[in-house]
């Protein structure tokens, strides 16, 4: 599709009623599309029967959409990886609706590209997100925690969010099919926003009239984009001084204890085996006493900050920043935060953002003849 | 009655002190055992070869970042070590082990454990922040008054089985009020004894744990596992209790990996047989109206209670790990004992005892057949 | 409300073993004994090729029973194969009673291949008790 048309399609957006509030908005134009057999499905957050916590889930009886809850203040399961389960063996035969948040949709699209996902008859619709408390803050008290969650997004207030949300100037990033933009919409009201013609053909079987001017929108989410990015860099900057050199970068994993909870949750880890699971990791005790008798003792087992090194090594070019892996671990270690900063350079060098588009190749599956002569030694 | 090496040292001295003179005296090549990792106080297991690095181990310290048993298993599974290795390691951490070395994952060789009646562990979230250094002189406190130390581990306040099996060499911590003035190293095997034999440390006594003393823990322990039981069988009722209790689980699987039981290189419950098509999706869809993705929660957890129920050594690990705080312990300990009776089978108890599930006898069980 | 229950034809999984108890099932349907359509059979080798996850699945997605049928302790076609699937029940039974769950929903029953009417009697039992304690509700369930 040419940048005009892209731009043309991207300014298709139309205005949907959120008289009882954007939630019920939403499910409101999701419960119409089920009716008029735009989605067979739809696949959004809803609370668990225990009220503790959020899942994904797949429904098919609209009945159970008045339970939904598109932006729900943690991120329980990345959404990337709610897709890839359905899909992964094969594309869906019924019509699927994702509601996910942009970081979310991302990985969806960096795991197509790695084939762990396919989205034929899948529509992926993004929506504008204030970020997610921390999933351990949230366990400690749901009730209040949900509280504070819509009182913070009501003021688009997100001191209380994770680190890395807090950071993410990708919040509001037009990713899906289709868009939710709620930020300085009139009251009671929101944009959905067409970013392809799998979307645009969504509006226009609904029959609402893509007409609506969403300029304010955007200008507000350049200005809060714009706001994050600066975070961004200031929490880097920090960042970076505290893990320099070997030793601080030691310390700041020692307390890691090799649960791998972070490679598991993690939207695009997906290998079955983790190279870091499989034999290539297990060795003869002789070796093991060697490594100790070079330095009189090593941690046991060793190689925690290979794991940490090695899954970056394979999965930053594809890193959403999404926080999945800081949820997950037990020992607090700011993994998502370092994890973000290193992928922000790694993809930064190739011009690259994961998951932004579906046709930007991996760019370790591509290559100009021409290019990074700057990396190569020209001595000699 | 055993014999018994009394040294009159402060326990965790005395038993660094120790190390350190077989690894002088090339006795052993090695040991595994606690240790402080870094400036902050970080603690983890390390494998010592050299005595000076004992300087800084910790041996009896209340953290048990991962099963030791699970170390061990990964220690010998390529192969038996050559070298003689000590392993300072907690109750359940041995006995994992040995459950571990009966399904073929370890090898026993070659290997020598020092242990000690444990007086539990904290949370490893408690490592965070210091704040289990912090709570140090409290926990032994409560070790030498013969009770439950205060935030505990769930997995730790219920454990009656804070004794030693197969240890070669035995520390009776428990209840000993001069714990911090003298240790006696109780020699339970032939290996112990040969491993200190004329050890030019402390003096040689007759010892035996004191059972009153273990006795009178047993029975607040026990206490304590019934109070955690009542509980889990209150929200335990039917399959909504059920939902509810594992709803928030993420499927990260992190407490099948810290699990000293599974060893499974490839998990069931991460293998192609657990995975939905579309058309798996597709069917459930029309019958439930809705499915939540993933899918397969509770058929992983109760799947893993059929697979570790078993040789649950209650360790505690699984609870530990999870990020979602789901009381996993207390069920799987619950279950697994449940199971276990049903047998007369104690986890680790001995190598010979085998697993329940591979053996038989022709007449036994009538009842369970309508 | 009752009569919604006397409706109820349970679906009962049964795991039924190629040497005996399958071939007993047959010989019911040959001699021409009435039982209740509540049984759906599935043939195994042995009864010890059951795996505990098997029912667990069939559980959880809604079987109102699961029965596991094998050979007459010592009359196992592989001499020891029932001995292991009894010791595997008893486990079974006692961690889905241990969980909270309806234990009375298992069962596991010696039937050998001259056993017709046994087969018949077993199954009728079986459906009536299932049909007192009602539909297995995992069935509609959304949040398994």
């Amino acid at each position: 599709m040419s940048k005009n048309e892209e731009k043309k399609l991207r300014k298709k957006a139309a205005i949907l009623s959120a008289k009882n509030g954007i939630r019920m908005g939403i499910i409101d134009f999701l419960k119409k599309s089920m009716e008029r057999n735009i989605f067979d499905a739809v696949l959004i957050p809803m609370r668990v029967p225990a009220d503790d916590s959020f899942t994904y889930v797949l429904i098919r009886d609209k009945n159970l959409l008045k339970n939904a809850f598109p932006l729900p203040p943690v991120m329980s399961i990345q959404g990337g990886k709610a897709v890839s389960s359905i899909t992964r063996l094969g594309k869906s035969n019924i019509k699927i609706a994702a509601v996910m948040r942009p970081c979310e949709i991302r990985a969806t699209i960096e795991l197509t590209k790695l084939g762990q996902t396919n989205l034929e008859n899948i529509t992926l619709i993004g929506i504008d997100c204030p970020g997610v408390l921390p999933l351990s803050d949230f366990l400690n008290n749901p009730e209040e925690g949900m509280r504070l969650f819509d009182d913070a997004v009501s003021r688009w207030d997100d001191r209380i969010m994770r680190p890395v949300c807090q950071m993410c100037d990708k919040s509001s990033m037009i990713v899906g099919d289709l868009h939710i933009g709620f930020l300085d919409a009139e009251k009671d009201s929101f944009f959905i926003i067409s970013n392809s013609q799998k979307g645009s053909d969504v509006i226009d079987k609904l029959n609402i009239t893509p007409q609506a001017d969403i300029s304010s929108w955007q200008t507000k989410v350049e200005k809060i984009s714009e706001k994050k990015h600066k975070k961004r860099e200031e929490t880097f900057r920090e960042l970076k001084s505290k893990i320099d050199g070997l030793d601080n970068l030691l310390d700041t994993f020692s307390q890691c204890i090799s649960c791998h909870n972070c490679m598991k949750v993690c939207p695009v880890c997906y290998c079955r085996l983790c190279y870091f699971d499989s034999d290539k990791v297990k060795h003869p005790p002789e070796d093991y006493l060697e490594r100790a008798k070079t330095l009189g003792s090593i941690r046991f087992l060793p190689d925690t900050l290979l794991f940490q090194i090695g899954r970056m090594i394979h999965m930053s070019l594809s890193c959403v920043s999404c926080g999945s892996c800081e949820d997950a671990c037990p020992m607090s270690i700011p993994v998502a935060q370092i994890f973000s900063m290193v992928a922000d350079e790694t993809q930064s060098m190739f011009n690259y953002v994961s998951g932004r588009n579906l046709e930007e190749p991996l760019p370790l599956t591509t290559y100009k003849e021409d290019e990074l002569h700057e990396m190569e030694d020209t001595h000699g | 009655m055993v014999k018994a090496l009394k040294i009159n040292k402060d326990s965790e001295q005395a038993v660094i002190y120790l190390l350190k003179l077989l690894l002088e005296d090339n006795r052993i090549k090695g040991v595994l055992t606690l240790k402080k990792i870094n400036k902050k106080g970080d603690v983890a297991y390390t494998l010592i070869t050299r005595p000076d690095e004992l300087d800084d181990a910790v041996p009896f310290y209340p953290l048990m970042p991962i099963n030791a048993g699970k170390l061990l298993s990964r220690f010998t599974l390529k192969g038996k070590t050559r070298e003689p290795i000590i392993a300072v390691v907690k109750p359940c951490e041995l006995r994992g082990f040995i459950e571990l070395v009966k399904r073929n994952q370890g090898n026993l060789e070659n290997l020598f454990f020092i242990s000690s009646t444990c007086g539990g562990v904290y949370p490893i979230k408690m490592a965070v922040d210091g704040v289990v250094k912090n709570n140090l002189s409290r926990y032994w406190d409560a070790v030498k008054k013969n009770e439950n130390a205060a935030d505990l581990r769930p997995a730790c306040k219920g454990c009656e089985e804070f004794i030693p099996y197969t240890a070669d060499m035995t520390v009776d911590l428990i209840g000993k009020n001069d714990l911090d003035k003298q240790c006696v190293i109780l020699l339970n095997t032939k290996n112990g004894e040969q491993l200190v034999r004329n050890i030019k440390l402390g003096e040689f006594i007759e010892g035996e744990l004191d059972k009153e003393k273990l006795d009178k823990l047993r029975v607040k322990r026990e206490r304590e596992k019934k109070k955690i039981f009542d509980e889990i069988n209150a929200k335990i009722n039917g399959i909504d209790g059920l939902i509810d209790i594992f709803g928030r689980c993420i499927g990260c699987h992190g407490c099948m990996r810290v699990c000293p039981i599974c060893y499974c290189k490839l998990c069931e419950f991460e293998s192609p047989d657990s995975e939905y098509t579309p058309s798996n999706y597709e069917l459930e869809l029309k019958k439930r109206g809705g499915l939540r993705v993933p899918p397969g929660i509770l058929y992983y957890q109760l799947g893993r209670l059929t697979h570790v129920s078993i040789s649950c050594v209650g360790c505690g690990s699984c609870e530990d790990v999870c990020p979602v705080n789901i009381p996993l312990t207390s069920i799987f300990k619950k279950v697994g004992e449940s199971v276990q009776e049903l047998f007369n089978y104690i986890p680790g108890r001995n190598l010979e005892e085998d697993i329940p599930l591979i053996t038989f006898e022709k007449e036994e069980f009538a009842e369970i057949e309508e | 409300m009752e009569k919604d229950k006397e409706d109820f034809m349970p679906k009962i999984l049964a795991f039924l073993c190629n040497w005996c108890s399958y071939a007993g099932a047959d010989l019911a349907g040959t001699s021409r004994i009435k039982y209740p359509p509540s049984v759906l059979p599935i043939r195994v080798m042995c009864s010890s090729r059951v795996d505990p996850l098997f029912v667990i699945k069939a559980y959880l997605s809604g079987a109102d029973g699961v029965l596991i049928a094998g050979c007459h302790p010592g009359d196992c076609h592989y001499e020891k194969g029932n001995y292991y699937a009894r010791r595997r029940f008893v486990m079974l039974k006692k961690i889905i009673e241990e969980i909270g769950l309806e234990p009375e929903r298992l069962r596991l029953s010696w039937i050998s291949a001259s056993e017709g009417n046994r087969y018949a009697k077993t199954v009728t039992e079986f459906t009536e008790k299932i049909k007192k304690i009602g539909e297995n509700s995992t069935k509609n369930r959304i949040f398994l």
